[in-house]
């Protein structure tokens, strides 16, 4: 019975081109994507450098109206911001030096007038949730790399969006902080079930998180391969050198590997 | 070692007005031009309490108090403007950093032309000159807020309203502040400047008449006086600024 309702995908995306610079003369980024992504889905979105993956996801977050074609979330079209639904990490944590860790991660409710004690209950159960419990009065620049990402994670979560839109969210970070980052965020996905659009320019991070990886060619970008991750979850670092682990990475490398050549 | 370090400024001060002392009451120093630091202590209580320096030191304050309320709005909205519309930025900018860069001392002639010796002209050479430290500040304050934090903002459904109050102005408290700060410096010596050149009232006016008739004690009383009232304000604005900055990062 279950099985036979038609779910309708979270995010979808379609036939999304974006084109910039003087109208019709510009360089073409993204060429027709397609994508649908059912609620609750963890999807990767790997590509060779300057295809246009970071462009797709300010698409899905509202920053910019494509050129055509529509992006679709909950059914509704994308035309601006929607705070409530998507919430956005970036490479660089991007906090407010001068508020204190639980003041960022309060900050989306304050833009939405919450009032004061219901925004940084809120607050300080989200730093709870990335494990910061104890830092909330801290200023950024008081705070590691990873901690500030941390903040970063909890902002974007407190609203409760749907989707989680993270573009190469640990991409700054070094090796170590970034796989225990990468697991922490599992950790926190299994618990809350966002649909989550990662973009990422490690592999390893892409196959490791992800329920499928969506791979773009280089400019302009379109959906090359559409991989479906089944690796058993929960995920553990064993499994980085499974040999199943090494055939998915190996399919999407090739892609990747002639469009960096070109 | 910061306690040590101001004891030992403090020391070296305090060594360096005894030694002045000692050479003057030894006769070693010219009385006309270099009187004991005790004679200058003296001058200054007697000057604050003759009710016509006080009316100068008051003259002096409002000069320098209304150029300050009209250059600091006036000069950071140029500098807004400047910043935000690029096509005129690019337009006017070398205009005002020519300006910046040249003494405004030159001008003074045309202020009294056009103002006559009176207040209004203090104040307006207070204005002209303070202004283009607020201008270049006001641009600076404008480019030093991070456009992704504004990105951000956007992303969590900020109107446009609350990117300036969220981002825009907390981002940009600390050189404002830097800037109204430098800017005050320029117009007390502006606004002492056009008193000693030519005025009616004021305390630069009574500096330059004491000057003339070579009264040291009482001249070096009022600059003692004038230093004094002028690293207060900078200290007063600077202790706001360490305030509202305190989140910048020191390394």
């Amino acid at each position: 019975m279950a099985a036979a309702v038609v779910t309708r995908p979270l995010v979808a995306i379609r036939g999304v081109s974006q084109r910039f610079g003087a109208d019709g003369a510009g360089v073409l980024a993204l060429d027709a994507i397609d994508l649908d992504i059912p609620d609750g889905q963890f999807v990767s979105v790997v590509g060779p450098s300057g295809c246009g993956k970071s462009t797709l996801l300010s698409l899905v977050a509202g920053l910019r109206a494509p050129s055509s074609g529509a992006v679709l979330c909950d059914g509704e079209p994308i035309t601006a911001p929607m705070p409530r639904k998507v919430g956005v990490i970036f490479q660089e944590a991007n906090l407010l030096p001068w508020l204190s860790a639980i003041d960022n991660v309060a900050f989306p409710l304050k833009l939405r007038r919450v009032p004061k004690g219901e925004r940084l209950e809120a607050a300080a159960r989200m730093l709870a949730l990335t494990g910061l419990a104890g830092f909330e009065s801290r200023l950024p620049h008081q705070l590691s790399g990873g901690m500030k990402q941390r903040v970063a994670i909890a902002r974007g979560l407190v609203q409760n969006p749907a989707v989680l839109l993270m573009d190469e969210p640990f991409a700054s970070l070094d090796e170590q902080t970034r796989m225990v980052l990468g697991d922490e965020l599992l950790r926190i996905w299994s618990e809350t079930r966002k649909t989550v659009l990662f973009v990422t320019h490690s592999l390893n991070e892409a196959v490791y998180l992800a329920d499928r990886v969506v791979v773009l060619s280089a400019r302009p970008g379109r959906v090359v391969d559409d991989v479906a991750v089944d690796l058993a979850r929960p995920r553990s670092f064993a499994m980085t050198s499974s040999e199943r682990f090494g055939i998915l990475k190996d399919r999407i490398w090739q892609h990747i590997k002639h469009a960096e050549r070109r | 070692m910061r306690r040590q370090e101001r004891f030992i400024v403090a020391a070296g001060v305090l060594g360096l007005l005894g030694l002045w002392e000692a050479l003057a009451r030894l006769g070693r120093l010219d009385a006309s031009l270099a009187p004991a630091p005790s004679t200058i202590l003296e001058a200054l209580g007697r000057l604050l309490r003759r009710p016509e320096v006080l009316q100068s030191l008051g003259v002096t304050a409002w000069e320098a108090l209304a150029a300050f309320v009209i250059a600091v709005p006036v000069g950071l909205l140029i500098g807004f403007t400047l910043a935000e519309v690029p096509g005129l930025g690019g337009l006017l900018r070398p205009l005002v950093n020519f300006l910046f860069g040249v003494p405004k001392s030159i001008f003074l002639p045309v202020f009294i032309l056009v103002f006559g010796v009176s207040i209004p002209q203090k104040i307006a050479f207070g204005v002209f000159t303070t202004i283009f430290v607020l201008i270049m500040g006001g641009i600076a304050a404008v480019q030093s807020v991070p456009h992704a934090l504004v990105t951000v903002s956007r992303v969590y459904g900020a109107t446009r309203l609350q990117i300036i109050r969220e981002i825009y102005l907390p981002a940009m408290a600390p050189i404002l502040l830097e800037s109204a700060r430098l800017g005050m410096v320029f117009n007390i010596t502006a606004v002492l400047l056009c008193e000693i050149y030519g005025a009616r009232d004021g305390i630069g006016y009574r500096i330059a008449a004491w000057g003339e008739n070579l009264q040291m004690p009482q001249l070096y009383a009022a600059l003692v006086l004038v230093a004094v009232a002028a690293v207060a304000v900078n200290e007063a604005l600077r202790l706001v600024e360490t305030r509202l900055g305190a989140w910048r990062q020191r390394s």
